[in-house]
């Protein structure tokens, strides 16, 4: 499903030059819901930035769904983001002037073709998995962290992506939300087949998951 | 838009502000060249104000005199009308104040090439001309000052100590047009004319309503009318200088004394319309791009979702400008407390002879280039900010955008 070969990410300064990945090799499969794990600034944030095609690395190549995507345009790679991928953050990212419907219609908004009326619907087909169907009109500083969160991981599937790539999830929730949350995803993965990745401080979480790679300074050490 | 206070509020207040100066310079300019009645036909009328009279190759230029236009400029197969006016100022003392008044002296002509509404009574007519009778014509404006709110027709009033019977009234025309007055009577009780009435020169315009919409037809006649020898004595040639109120407002913009230049007409104009639109648009650049940039995440957090550079940027100008629209109106309801306040400004210059307060009217197409305007500086403040912050990288726009 996602294949990286020798990825590279340089951070460039006038006067410094920062390694932040080195010679990465990675294959993970369909279906598959790893874990990455490793100390702060190992580089998992930017491996998972890399793998979502919010950030170019400086060399090597990245496969998705059986299509090089290093070269593509920005416009194709917003298609490609739009359709196939899904984003959970650890601070959730959602737009506070927009009520919970709207943010997680959002996805489907860059999508042609779906009428407002198919948004809506989908949007709370997505709110129900997550159990969040009584809270479509609350705004985001409404609701508690787990809440949050639940409104994230909603507006990660409502566009059925085949990848999602989670960043820290659970890192701002306490632990009973943070199971919450991470029971959602197992769901997610074993009832959608939907492939996760995820990046963890957390090894109970971790543990959970079907894989988990570890990181050191820009390298994956196992 | 209302969590950023602020912001929206600068915003506005740049926008009102601007909309509001531009809508009061539109309103003059329209009613300057624009056809309004009482000038519905402003097109295809020709104002004849000067004469210029070339001797031994020096040229003197002169207001012609009403000798000078009817001898001259008559009878002529081009025009369908023509009248005689001038305009003159009298005062009045009313109730212990002493008041101006504009004094058109004209002819019946002058109210069939124009098309006042009148609220009372009738215009004079040729007989009335003919006769010298002192009969007038005033405003709705005069009416209320002679006569507060009673009836005025039959009644007298003195001007320059002769008493006029007034046998009409009608609303007013635009303060900046050469067709407006406070009062209207026949040319043949102008007392003065005499006095100022010379072979050419004087102080009467001619006012020319042309057949049709081909002024050079009426141009023509005119020059061949000009060569006709002995037309005056004593100089080698004459030429008579008519034109629209359209040709009136080019030459005068384009500093040309004597042929209307449209090309440094708009050149003058756009300048005016830059300096009004340009200052604002860059601040609002300014306010635009700080408070794009407070959605910084907001915007990584579209890209993530598949969100391309012209999603956003569409998205950011119909918001600017859906901001601009609401902007504008508030301008415009501005501009007609502004415009008011520029005339109560304008009439301390001259306390004898005030201004009405609404001689700036906002037209249908005042109203047209207001929203045109509106969406103008819409896209110029939002294109910019929007095209920047489309392009932010999505890593730090999530962060809150901190390399914008």
């Amino acid at each position: 499903m996602i294949h990286l070969s020798n990825i590279e990410k340089v951070y460039r300064t006038k006067t410094i030059e920062t390694i932040a990945l080195n010679n990465i090799n990675l294959n993970i499969n369909k279906g598959e819901f790893v874990a990455i794990m490793g100390p702060s600034g190992c580089g998992k944030s930017t491996l998972l930035n890399i793998m979502g095609l919010l950030d170019a690395p400086t060399r090597g190549s990245i496969v998705m769904d059986d299509q090089q995507v290093t070269a593509l345009s920005r416009k194709k790679l917003a298609l490609f983001r739009n359709l196939k991928l899904g984003f959970i953050f650890q601070s959730y990212h959602l737009i506070n002037d927009l009520s919970v419907i709207d943010n997680v219609e959002l996805p489907l908004l860059y999508r042609k073709g779906i009428s407002g009326t198919e948004r809506r619907k989908r949007a709370l087909e997505a709110l129900e998995k997550v159990g969040l169907s009584a809270r479509t009109k609350h705004y985001p500083n409404q609701l508690s962290g787990g809440q949050r969160q639940r409104v994230a991981i909603a507006r990660a599937i409502i566009g059925n992506p085949e990848i999602i790539l989670a960043d820290e999830p659970t890192g701002n929730l306490d632990s009973a939300m943070g199971e919450e949350v991470m029971n959602l995803m197992l769901h997610l993965n074993k009832t959608d087949g939907t492939t996760i990745v995820m990046v963890t401080h957390d090894e109970l979480m971790a543990k959970k998951t079907q894989r988990v790679i570890h990181f050191f300074d820009g390298q994956q050490v196992s | 838009m209302l969590r950023k206070k602020y912001y929206t509020a600068l915003t506005l207040l740049g926008i009102s502000l601007t909309i509001m100066v531009i809508t009061v310079f539109a309103s003059f300019i329209d009613q300057i060249i624009s056809a309004n009645p009482p000038e519905i036909n402003r097109e295809r009328t020709l104002i004849l104000d000067k004469v210029s009279l070339y001797k031994d190759g020096k040229k003197t230029d002169a207001i012609p005199s009403l000798s000078f236009l009817q001898k001259n400029i008559r009878n002529l197969q081009s025009t369908e009308t023509i009248s005689y006016f001038t305009s003159r100022e009298f005062i009045s003392f009313l109730n212990g104040k002493t008041t101006g008044h504009v004094l058109k002296f004209t002819d019946e002509n002058f109210w069939k090439i124009t098309d006042f509404e009148f609220t009372e009574g009738k215009a004079f007519h040729l007989n009335e001309v003919k006769n010298g009778a002192r009969v007038a014509v005033i405003s709705e404006k005069t009416k209320a000052y002679f006569f507060n709110e009673h009836d005025a027709l039959g009644k007298t009033f003195p001007i320059q100590g002769l008493r006029y019977t007034v046998i009409g009234v009608v609303k007013s025309a635009s303060p900046f047009s050469k067709v407006y007055s406070d009062v209207y009577v026949p040319y043949t009780t102008d007392i003065n004319i005499q006095l100022t009435d010379k072979a050419v020169e004087g102080t009467y315009n001619a006012m020319l309503l042309a057949k049709t919409n081909d002024l050079r037809k009426v141009r023509a006649e005119l020059r061949s009318r000009m060569n006709i020898k002995n037309t005056v004595s004593a100089v080698d040639s004459v030429k008579v200088h008519a034109f629209t109120s359209l040709e009136q407002f080019s030459k005068s913009s384009s500093f040309n004394d004597d042929e209307p230049e449209y090309g440094k007409t708009a050149i003058v104009v756009g300048i005016i319309l830059v300096l009004f639109m340009l200052i604002p648009a860059i601040s609002l650049v300014n306010i635009n791009v700080t408070r794009i940039g407070e959605r910084a995440e907001e915007i990584g957090v579209r890209k993530s979702f598949g969100a391309t550079s012209g999603n956003l940027v569409n998205q950011l100008v119909i918001e600017n400008i859906i901001i601009t629209l609401i902007g504008g109106l508030i301008g415009l309801g501005l501009s007609v407390y502004a415009s008011q306040l520029l005339v109560h400004f304008i009439n301390t210059f001259d306390p004898l002879f005030k201004m009405p307060t609404d001689s700036f009217i906002i037209s249908w197409r005042v109203f047209g280039f207001c929203l045109f305007s509106c969406l103008l500086l819409g896209l110029i403040s939002g294109v910019y900010p929007a095209w920047k912050m489309s392009r932010m990288n999505v890593i730090y726009a999530l962060k809150g955008g901190n390399n914008l």
